[in-house]
C-alpha cells in the first residue's frame, strides 16, 4: 500500500516537473492530475518517451481523452492499443514518432473521415490529371465546395489544361458529388 | 407523464406577486421548494456565484418575472443562407429544466441561466393581434420552443391552455409547441380547433440515454403525440440534432419505423431534420459539463459557418437515408432541413429549398 502511494507520488512529481519544464498550461496540468493513477502514468510515459512538445502533448491529450470517452474506456486502454504501442516501442527518432503518434490518434479519432478522404483522394488520383491541375478538397470535408486550380504559363498551356479539364468533366463531377455526400459507403454512415 | 423535474427554489418578482401565473405555480409547487420574492427577477437569473455548474444550477431555479421586451422575435435560423422553415418565435420562457448535452442554451444563456417564465405572457396576444392586422393575408406560424421547451412544467404554469385558446379563435395563425416532454394533460382538456401543432424532437434510445437528461423517453414522446393527435392537434417531429455516431443510420431508421408504426405518416404535418452543430464555444461548454458524453466527441469538423458539424459526406449520407425512408412511408409527407445550405438541401431533396414564407404558409395552412 505504502509502495503504491510512493509510486503515485513519484508520478505526480514527474508530471509536475514535465509540465513546468514545458510550460504546460495549468488547465492541462490539472486535467492530467485528475486522471486515474494508471492513466496519469501512461500519459507521462508517452510524453517523456516521445519527448512531446507542449502543443503536441495538448493535442494528443485531447485526442486520447475524446477517444476514451467515445469508447467508454480509460485513457490508458487507448494508449495500450496495438497501433499506439507499435509507435511507442518503435526505433525511429522521438520527433518522428511523436508526429506518427498524432497522426495515428487523429485517424482513430476520425475513422470514417479518414476512409472518406482516402476514397475521394484515390478517385482524384485515378483521374490522372496533369500536374498543373489541382483539385482542392474542402478542409476535413467540412463543406461541399470543390475547387479546381490551373497553373499555366502562356496561352497555349492554359488552353491545353482547360481542354484536359473538359475531358475529365464527368470524373470531376463525380468527385464533387462524392464530396457532397453521394456514393457514401454504408459503413461510413 | 414520465418527466419529473427538480426545483431548488422559486423566485417571484415583487411586481408579479399577485399575477395569475405566480398563484398557479405556488399552488402546484412541490413541498419543500423555497419561495422567495425579489425586486428584479433578472438578478436572480444570473449565474450563482460559487456553483460548480452555474448553468445546471440555473435550471433548478424557477423565476417568475415580467418580460420587458417584446415577446415576438424572428427565428434566429432564418437567413438567406439557411433553408429553414421561417417562423416567428414567442419567447415565453428562458432555459429549461431538462439538460441535453448538446443544448445550445448552454452557451446562449451562460450569463443568464435562471429558468425564467414571464408572468405577463398574455401581452403576446396583443403583439400577435397587431402583426395579424399588419399582414392580414399571411399565414403566421408562431413557435414557443426556441429558448425553452414549450411544455416543460406546463402542469405548474398552465400557460399552454391560454395559448391554445387564443390561437383556436384566430384565423391564419398556427401555434407550434416544441417539446421533449410528455406533459400534455392541459392540451387534452382543450379543443385547439386545428390551430395548434405540437412537435416532438425525437432521438434514438441511445442518444436519449447518454445525452438527453431528464427528458421523456422517445417512446413516451411518440405515445404523447398519438394522444394529442386524437385530441385534434396537428403533430410534427424534429430529427434534430441528428448525431452521426457509428450505427446512427440504423438507429435513426429504426426510430422512424417506430414512429410510422405508431402514427399514420399521412397525419404527420412535417418532419424536420438537422445535423448536430456546435460552435467551438458551445462544444467547450458542453464538454466541460458532460465530460463523459460520447455523443459530444463524434466526427465533427469545422464547417464554413463556424459551427462544428459531422463532415459533409457523412452528414448528407445520413440525411439521404432518412429522406428515403420518409418518402417510402409517405411520398407527400413534408420534410425539411434546418440550418443547412441550399446546396445540401438540393442534394438531399433534389430541389432548391422552398422560400421560408412558402414553407410557413404551407404548414400554417396544412
Ligand atoms: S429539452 Fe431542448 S431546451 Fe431543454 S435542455 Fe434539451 S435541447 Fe435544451
Amino acid at each position: 500500500m505504502n509502495a503504491e502511494r510512493t509510486e503515485a507520488a513519484a508520478i505526480d512529481a514527474a508530471i509536475d516537473a514535465w509540465a513546468a519544464e514545458r510550460r504546460l498550461p495549468e488547465a492541462y496540468r490539472a486535467r492530467w492530475h485528475a486522471l486515474g493513477e494508471g492513466d496519469r502514468a501512461a500519459l507521462y510515459n508517452v510524453a517523456s518517451a516521445l519527448r512531446l512538445r507542449t502543443g503536441q502533448f495538448a493535442a494528443a491529450f485531447d485526442l486520447i481523452e475524446e477517444l476514451a470517452v467515445r469508447a467508454g474506456v480509460p485513457p490508458a486502454t487507448i494508449l495500450a492499443g496495438g497501433e499506439i504501442r507499435r509507435i511507442l516501442d518503435g526505433i525511429g527518432s522521438a520527433p518522428g514518432r511523436a508526429r506518427e503518434l498524432l497522426e495515428a490518434l487523429r485517424a482513430m479519432r476520425f475513422p470514417r473521415l479518414k476512409v472518406a478522404a482516402e476514397r475521394i483522394a484515390a478517385a482524384v488520383a485515378a483521374l490522372g490529371l496533369p500536374a498543373e491541375i489541382r483539385v482542392v478538397l474542402p478542409r476535413e470535408l467540412g463543406s461541399d465546395e470543390v475547387r479546381v486550380e490551373i497553373s499555366a504559363h502562356g496561352g497555349a498551356q492554359l488552353e491545353r489544361l482547360i481542354a484536359a479539364i473538359a475531358g475529365h468533366r464527368a470524373g470531376l463531377g463525380k468527385i464533387a458529388e462524392m464530396v457532397g455526400g453521394a456514393h457514401s459507403d454504408d459503413d461510413e454512415i | 407523464m414520465t418527466t419529473r423535474f427538480e426545483l431548488d427554489a422559486l423566485y417571484i418578482e415583487e411586481g408579479e406577486r399577485s399575477s395569475a401565473l405566480a398563484a398557479r405555480v405556488i399552488a402546484g409547487l412541490p413541498a419543500g421548494v423555497a419561495v422567495r420574492y425579489v425586486a428584479d427577477g433578472r438578478v436572480a437569473a444570473r449565474p450563482a456565484a460559487g456553483a460548480a455548474d452555474p448553468f445546471g444550477a440555473g435550471k433548478r431555479r424557477m423565476i417568475i418575472l415580467r418580460r420587458r421586451s417584446p415577446f415576438v422575435m424572428a427565428c434566429p435560423a432564418g437567413s438567406s443562407e439557411f433553408a429553414c422553415c421561417g417562423y416567428l418565435i414567442a419567447a415565453l420562457a428562458s432555459n429549461c429544466p431538462m439538460d441535453c448535452g448538446y443544448c445550445f442554451l448552454q452557451e446562449y444563456l451562460a450569463d443568464n441561466p435562471g429558468f425564467q417564465i414571464y408572468a405577463n405572457y398574455a401581452d403576446l396576444f396583443g403583439e400577435l393581434d397587431r402583426i395579424g392586422r399588419n399582414a392580414p393575408a399571411r399565414a403566421i406560424r408562431v413557435g414557443t420552443g426556441e429558448l425553452a421547451d414549450s411544455l416543460a412544467f406546463d402542469r405548474l404554469t398552465g400557460i399552454s391552455r391560454d395559448l391554445v385558446d387564443y390561437f383556436a379563435r384566430r384565423e391564419g395563425l398556427l401555434l407550434e409547441f416544441k417539446t421533449k416532454t410528455d406533459e400534455i394533460e392541459n392540451l387534452l382538456a382543450i379543443d385547439p380547433r386545428g390551430r395548434t401543432l405540437v412537435s416532438w424532437t425525437l432521438s434514438p434510445a441511445r442518444v436519449f440515454t447518454t445525452t438527453e437528461h431528464r427528458t421523456a423517453p422517445p417512446v413516451a414522446r411518440i405515445a404523447a403525440a398519438c394522444r394529442v393527435l386524437e385530441a385534434g392537434y396537428k403533430v410534427a417531429f424534429h430529427l434534430d440534432p441528428i448525431i452521426a455516431y457509428e450505427g446512427a443510420a440504423r438507429d435513426y431508421l429504426a426510430l422512424l419505423d417506430d414512429l410510422f408504426d405508431a402514427i399514420d405518416p399521412g397525419r404527420i404535418a412535417f418532419i424536420s431534420m438537422g445535423g448536430l452543430r456546435m460552435t467551438p464555444g458551445l462544444r467547450g461548454a458542453a464538454r466541460r459539463r458532460f465530460p463523459r458524453d460520447p455523443m459530444l466527441v463524434g466526427e465533427e469538423v469545422m464547417a464554413p459557418d463556424g459551427r462544428m458539424r459531422a463532415f459533409t459526406p457523412l452528414r448528407v449520407g445520413l440525411y439521404e437515408k432518412l429522406r428515403e425512408r420518409i418518402k417510402l412511408a409517405d411520398a407527400n409527407l413534408a420534410a425539411y432541413l434546418c440550418m443547412e445550405s441550399p446546396s445540401v438541401h438540393r442534394r438531399v431533396f433534389g430541389a432548391a429549398p422552398p422560400a421560408p414564407h412558402a414553407l410557413g404558409a404551407r404548414l400554417a395552412g396544412s
